[in-house]
């Protein structure tokens, strides 16, 4: 199958996925949702050949340029996710998951750059260095995504007014604690990626980084995310501040991501 | 074969003469048993709930109806009249839907209660144990069933809390997940309150503490749920150790202050405090709402949790009813389509035997012919026959009415000279 079928199937049922899950926002019906869910598994199993196919054509990860990255991402992102409905039965999730993983994927599509069939600059560490922030990435999305869910509880108990996602929305506890650990386990592998990809330029360019978008968007993303663990540590995700700082290192990660550029 | 439903329920009769017709569990076979001498009967089963006595049967003929009435009568100690007045008798389709309906709850007093398909369920299942379910109740049971789980799933009509003290526990489960290693703290001994206890305790928390000012009824309580009396002026201390707070007093005042929760709250770390003031007037201190992972409900709160679960089970209901409507439907034709099947095999049979040996003598009669032309022989018989054979069986399968179906099989039979 060609790579590129296998992208738009994954797309195009994505897509579907996306827009039934949103629907049930206003239904609340469950049997749509479920079908959602099962569009999207099926994209998934689109986007692994998808990835698979790249593996087997460039003879190394999916990680070296703004497609490719940006494909693993969101591939990464929706197997947590299934792994976090298999232990949690999490729908809510969706709403913010699917969009992201869509909206991932589109950029896969939409951007072009050239496969890259002997990377020269391709090492061990680079490929270790893309695949911990790859990884580090998905966690710290999750983690936001179930932080918002948690704040969307946390609201709605608080202000005794049940809003659309109250039936989707598993327990506060559940949210917090899945948001908590995705949170500090995508800092931690994501601080281990930040590390290698430093250790990897100053290898390469005799310098720790240069200044280029994906660099400084990292290194903001990475004190962001710090300062809204911190909130979690200390139980004061609830406020104002920890959304704004949480909401702006998720638009730092995304500029991070957006800066790759092929090797 | 028609189905036949006759009993009473909540809408029909009145509790005294429905607890007179009930059927306790441990008299079930004796009551089937005796249902089953009525003549006719080929299945039977007996639903009793304290909203409902049914008869559920499968019979030979619609006249088995007369004796059942009958024999309810004799059982409700009545005369026929005044059983009369109060009895429904549903047939065929109605059984179907009327089953469904009862399974899944939409005949029920609070519509969506999730505990009659299990009493429905029992009910068939004893009946099997005893013999007394005939191959088509058989597969009613186990639609009935099937529709019922299909109800609850699809439209979640069950989920949500209609009464005070489960929309406590609901709102208890939304905040912790699983409720098991929680400590409750009861405050004062209030009916509600101890109702609410009773269902929280129902899900295994860990540790119940009962506060009271008369220390004796504290430990009454605590003696019923398991748990440790307190003294009444240790409630603020145990704030800390517990994550729910139930708190039912006739005290004019305040008994947990806005400073308490806050002190404790600061030694709790993450962890979040339920409250839940079930006393008028009020006895926890409504500022504690602005505290972080403090959650107070009131008993206004509760009820209007409780009146916007019930309209949202109405709105369910109506999906509900859609679905039992579908699923009605669909087993209807499946019955008749299965009850038909043994006609529709022996005409497919007979017509099959005339075309091969008519074919076979028209073949001999030609002589000697090409493998096409045989074959184009052997298609235009075979296309004859379909094409005879589409209407009867059509007709088989589509026709509803027992009666109908039947007069229908006897002509057949009769046209075509079936055995």
């Amino acid at each position: 199958m060609s790579p590129n079928l296998t992208l738009y199937t994954a797309l195009a049922l994505y897509a579907a996925g996306t827009v039934m899950a949103l629907a049930t926002l206003f239904t609340r019906e469950k049997r749509p949702q479920h079908v959602a869910l099962g569009m999207m598994i099926a994209g998934f199993v689109a986007h692994t050949f998808w990835i698979g196919t790249i593996c087997v054509r460039t003879g190394h990860p999916p990680l070296t340029n703004l497609p490719e990255a940006v494909g693993f991402i969101a591939w990464t992102i929706f197997a947590v996710e299934i792994a976090l409905f298999i232990r949690y039965r999490v729908h809510a999730a969706s709403f913010f998951v699917y969009p992201l993983v869509l909206m991932l994927l589109t950029l896969s599509a939409v951007v072009h750059e050239p496969f890259i069939k002997t990377p020269a600059g391709i090492s061990r560490l680079f490929i270790t260095h893309i695949f911990l922030t790859t990884i580090g990435v998905a966690g710290l999305l999750i983690g936001l995504a179930f932080g918002a869910l948690a704040w969307a509880q946390d609201r709605a108990l608080k202000t005794k007014n049940r809003g659309a996602l109250w039936d989707w929305i598993p327990s506060l506890n559940v949210c917090k604690t899945v948001s908590y650990r995705a949170l500090a386990i995508g800092f931690s592998v994501y601080t281990l990626g930040i590390l290698a990809g430093i250790l990897w330029s100053y290898r390469t360019t005799a310098g720790l980084m240069d200044l280029r978008v994906k660099q400084i968007g990292a290194v903001i993303a990475w004190i962001l995310f710090a300062i809204v663990l911190q909130a979690y540590i200390n139980d004061t995700y609830r406020t104002r501040r920890t959304a704004v700082i949480g909401a702006c290192a998720f638009v730092a990660i995304m500029v991070a991501i957006l800066g790759i550029h092929h090797v | 074969m028609p189905l036949i439903v006759v009993g009473v329920n909540h809408r029909t009769a009145p509790v005294d003469v429905r607890e007179r017709l009930s059927v306790s569990p441990s008299r079930i076979v004796e009551t089937l048993d005796d249902l089953r001498t009525l003549d006719g009967i080929n299945g039977a089963a007996v639903l009793s709930t304290c909203n409902r006595v049914e008869a559920i049967v499968s019979a030979a003929a619609e006249d088995v109806i007369e004796p059942i009435v009958e024999w309810l009568t004799q059982r409700a100690g009545t005369n026929r009249a005044e059983l009369e007045k109060h009895v429904y008798i549903l047939r065929h389709g109605d059984v179907l839907k009327h089953l469904f309906r009862v399974a899944s709850g939409l005949d029920s007093m609070i519509v969506g209660e999730p505990q009659i398909a299990g009493q429905v369920r029992a009910a068939f299942l004893a009946s099997r144990e005893l013999g007394a379910l005939d191959s088509l109740l058989s597969q009613v049971f186990d639609q009935t069933m099937r529709v019922a789980k299909r109800v609850r799933t699809d439209t979640g009509i069950g989920e949500h809390a209609v009464s005070v003290p489960y929309a406590a526990v609901e709102l208890a489960k939304k905040i912790f997940g699983d409720l098991r290693k929680l400590n409750v703290l009861i405050v004062g001994a209030g009916e509600m309150a101890e109702l609410t206890a009773e269902h929280l305790a129902g899900f295994d928390v860990q540790h119940v503490f009962v506060a009271n000012r008369a220390l004796d009824r504290a430990r009454e309580l605590a003696q019923r749920f398991h748990g440790v009396a307190m003294q009444f002026d240790a409630v603020p201390s145990y704030l800390k150790e517990c994550d729910i707070v139930i708190v039912s007093t006739a005290a004019p005042h305040f008994v947990i202050e806005s400073e308490h929760v806050a002190h404790a709250m600061a030694t709790r770390r993450r962890r979040n405090l339920f409250l839940i003031d079930l006393s008028v007037p009020r006895n926890i201190d409504p500022e504690i709402a602005n505290i972080d992972g403090a959650y107070l409900y009131n008993i206004d709160d509760l009820q209007q949790v409780a009146d916007s679960n019930r309209e949202l089970r109405m709105q369910k209901a109506h999906e509900a009813e859609e679905i039992v409507e579908r699923e009605v439907d669909g087993f209807r034709r499946r019955l008749v389509a299965q009850d038909a099947v043994p006609t529709i095999v022996e005409l497919q049979g007979r017509l099959e035997d005339i075309r091969t040996h008519e074919l076979e003598k028209c073949l001999r009669r030609m002589g000697p012919v090409s493998a096409d032309q045989r074959a184009a022989v052997e298609q235009l018989s075979t296309q004859l026959v379909n094409k005879i054979l589409h209407y009867p069986i059509l007709q088989l399968k589509e026709a509803e009415e027992p009666a109908e179906r039947e007069t229908l099989r006897k002509t057949i039979r009769k046209i075509f000279g079936l055995r």
